[in-house]
């Protein structure tokens, strides 16, 4: 391995190789599949996609983000830093800065292209639907490029990499769906996405010389005043204990991160009744996608999914250490709620949309009664709110351990899941005698799942207890609060749900599943495991 | 003989194939400066992080204060003052900040100390600490290491970061004063110049077993400098190089 080229190439290849494995493991699934069972008498439908082609559409999308990824270093660099995520280590590496953007650049340009060509060949055959072979393979090699130079680029400010790239790349994709709308020529398409690959170069290049000559613009000078004055008048509050420390640290480090993400969200367009459930499931569905950041992995240290010397010599108990992460939690969804309770309101009545929604509730009143519409708003609203907390609690167990092979795994096994999941619903929603026999064996299945969630939660009572991680009065009164709510939610629903279709053994498994219990609890367990190797 | 603030006793580790600690005894006597020195690799870290309760003894027992710090990390992280080789302080977090956190988990924190420190290592409370150079990022460690006076200081690899002028005046400085008041301190080192001026005992550790145990009196008058007898007791060729 004389050359430079081959010697960057072969690094990509070397970090990559299980993940290129996997990919190439899952195409030859793919194939043998469409051979054995599917085949050219089973039509696939692509708008709006059906369950075969969400199996085919989820991993190549995943896997077109991972090589986005892996080909501008955004794996393991800090995307919000003001240097460039270019690894520094190779700057001294005896070769011009052109090869140093070039050969990755190709390498990356040339993986998602091949990457779109095997997506569009496998749609024709045995499909037969026609796919455009080379104005997608050259979208997907712009953007990659673009990835690559804004990625690359030193910044004046933390956080700006984010804010240039996404509008950018963001761009780049509403032309191509724009292209797509009016159905323009590839030819023009071609004419269009083409400079763009010696423009992102020559972007790229400037970006990484200056990277490479120490070259980071620093604009933070202009908020530098403020927050001096701020600290004098500050500098004399203390904490009142060890845990209200923990917390604000918490707090601090990962408590916005929901609000930021619903702040992101807030323009999502929508019907008044669609935005009004959008606006509801927001902040669940962003609580799922900012828990990793209360668990994730710290690319300062050296273990990076190890708990950090900083934190892990805290005297503090590993329990008190989850609690301090879990009370972070109650706070940032009790302010991204909050957020949605002014925001919404506002929103209707700027909108003039606000008579259409108290007309709603007036049906919904004279329909079911007082009592009852206000509790099912108060339930929904309810069941939002703990949906949001438990979202973001509820990977800690995962994220704690600081094993990578538990997180990919359990990565892996959530995307197999998803991707399952569409055909499996698919086919019980076209199968009306497997509709009839889940229907029937629902007391069963239930029972089932709350055995499952009993045995794991009394396992992880016991471990706590002769660990010593929680003292017997905190497990018994842990024990005695989840009873309380079970039985709270058990109430409701016998008094809402008062018809004999519903047996009231079902609502009461019901509630004891909905309840969270064993993930929540193992969270310590977990931190202890990680914490003490 | 003074009561033991720290008492390992055949403490064995292994990563997969690799034996990091072989069958490890050491006990800290209390008011002792004690190196912990060997060549990278050694095992220095891996003991350090048995005693402070971050790994947990597979075999052997580790006892700090007569505590198991596996089990009852509060009893004992509350007493020690610890300075990480990684020096991992939260960068997002300003000096003034830090401070703040820190004392909450201390009920001994000293203010007046604090500030005294921070005067002396010329750290502005404004300044984030992703901000601080090396240097002064390791000073800032060294601040919330020994703010609350702790009865044990355990120093990993402290003159990282620090240039040689630092290094004299602060580290030994501090490193005599804790001495002093009575308290212990444990520092790992490789450089062995540094731990001649201000070790009490010397514990020398190669691949894992601890090769050479002595008071560093002892250690001198047996051979002519910590130089020789690691040379003789280690081998030449885990000979730690002299840094600049």
């Amino acid at each position: 391995m004389r050359a430079p080229a081959l010697a960057l190439g072969w690094e990509f290849r070397r970090r990559h190789l299980w993940a290129l494995i996997a990919m190439a493991g899952y195409l030859l699934a793919l194939a043998a599949i469409k051979l054995l069972f599917l085949g050219p008498m089973e039509p696939i439908r692509l708008d709006p996609p059906d369950g075969r082609a969400a199996v085919v559409m989820t991993p190549l999308t995943a896997t077109y983000f991972y090589l986005l990824a892996a080909f501008s270093f955004g794996l393991a660099g800090d995307l919000g830093a003001r240097p460039s995520i270019y690894p520094a280590r190779m700057f001294a590496l005896p070769v011009r800065t052109a090869a140093l953007v070039g050969w990755p650049m190709l390498y990356g340009t040339a993986a998602v292209a091949i990457l779109w060509l095997v997506t569009a060949l496998s749609a024709r055959w045995p499909w037969g639907i026609e796919l455009p072979l080379i104005w997608p393979a050259l979208l997907a090699a712009v953007f990659l490029a673009w990835t690559q130079a804004l990625m690359w680029m030193p910044y004046g400010l933390p956080g700006l990499r984010a804010i240039v790239t996404v509008p950018w790349l963001a761009t780049l994709d509403a032309v191509a769906l724009l292209a797509i709308h009016y159905r323009v020529r590839e030819l023009m398409m071609v004419a269009f996405l083409a400079p763009q690959l010696p423009l992102a170069y020559v972007t790229a290049c400037s970006a990484v010389g200056r990277a490479r000559r120490g070259e980071v613009p620093d604009w933070r000078g202009v908020f530098a005043r403020p927050a001096r004055n701020a600290v004098r008048t500050r500098r004399r509050d203390h904490f009142p204990s060890p845990a209200r420390a923990q917390a604000w640290f918490e707090w601090r480090r990962h408590g916005r991160s929901l609000l930021a993400m619903l702040w992101l969200a807030k323009d999502a367009p929508a019907f008044v009744f669609e935005i009004l459930f959008l606006a509801l499931i927001t902040p669940p569905f962003m609580a799922a996608c900012t828990a990793w950041t209360v668990s994730r992995p710290n690319p300062q240290v050296r273990d990076s999914y190890g708990v950090p010397p900083f934190i892990a010599t805290r005297p503090l108990t590993s329990a008190e250490l989850i609690a301090a992460k879990l009370k972070m939690a109650i706070w940032s969804t009790l302010a991204a709620w909050l957020l949605v309770l002014v925001a919404m309101p506002l929103a209707l009545e700027w909108s003039g949309t606000w008579p259409l929604v108290t007309e709603r509730a007036r049906r919904m009143n004279d329909a079911i009664g007082s009592p009852r519409a206000a509790t099912v708003v108060l339930l929904i609203l309810a069941g939002f709110i703990v949906a949001t907390w438990q979202r973001l609690v509820q990977s800690l167990h995962i994220g704690l351990t600081g094993r990578a092979w538990i997180v990919k795994g359990s990565v892996l096994l959530t995307l197999t899941f998803l991707i399952l999941l569409g055909p499996i619903v698919e086919w019980i929603a076209d199968t009306p005698s497997v509709q009839r026999v889940l229907w029937n064996a629902l007391p069963l299945i239930l029972a089932g799942l709350v055995a499952l969630k009993m045995s794991a939660a009394a396992w992880i009572a016991t471990r706590l207890d002769r660990s010593r991680l929680l003292g017997d009065r905190a497990i018994v009164a842990g024990a005695a609060c989840w009873v309380l709510a079970v039985l709270a939610l058990y109430g409701v629903l016998v008094w809402f749900f008062s018809t004999p279709f519903v047996a009231r053994s079902v609502l009461a498994l019901i509630a004891i599943l909905a309840v969270p219990l064993a993930r929540i609890s193992a969270a310590p367990l977990a931190l202890a495991w990680n914490r003490h190797r | 003989m003074s009561e033991s603030v720290v008492s390992v006793s055949e403490l064995t580790r292994r990563f997969g194939g690799t034996t990091a600690l072989d069958s490890v005894s050491v006990s800290l006597p209390r008011g002792a400066v004690y190196g912990l020195v060997g060549a990278n690799g050694a095992g220095k870290t891996t003991l350090i992080r048995h005693i402070l309760g971050l790994l947990r003894a597979e075999s052997g027992s580790v006892r700090v204060f007569g505590l198991d710090p596996v089990a009852d990390p509060v009893g004992v992280l509350s007493r020690i003052g610890y300075l990480s080789e990684e020096n991992d302080l939260p960068g997002w977090m300003r000096v003034d900040e830090l401070i703040r956190y820190t004392r909450a988990f201390y009920p001994a924190w000293d203010d007046a100390y604090a500030e005294e420190l921070r005067r002396r290592f010329a750290l502005d409370y404004a300044t984030k600490i992703t901000n601080l150079s090396k240097g002064q990022r390791a000073r800032a460690g060294l601040l919330i290491a020994l703010a609350h006076r702790p009865e044990l200081l355990v120093l990993d690899e402290p003159s990282s970061g620090l240039d040689p002028i630092v290094r004299r005046d602060i580290l030994g400085a501090v490193i005599r004063t804790i001495a002093g008041e009575g308290r212990t301190v444990l520092f790992s080192s490789h450089l062995l110049e540094e731990v001649e001026q201000v070790a009490d005992h010397v514990t020398m550790i190669s691949y894992g077993r601890i090769v050479l145990s002595a008071p560093l009196d002892a250690i001198k008058a047996s051979h002519r400098s910590l130089n020789e007898a690691f040379i003789a007791h280690v081998g030449s060729a885990a000979t730690p190089a002299a840094e600049p």
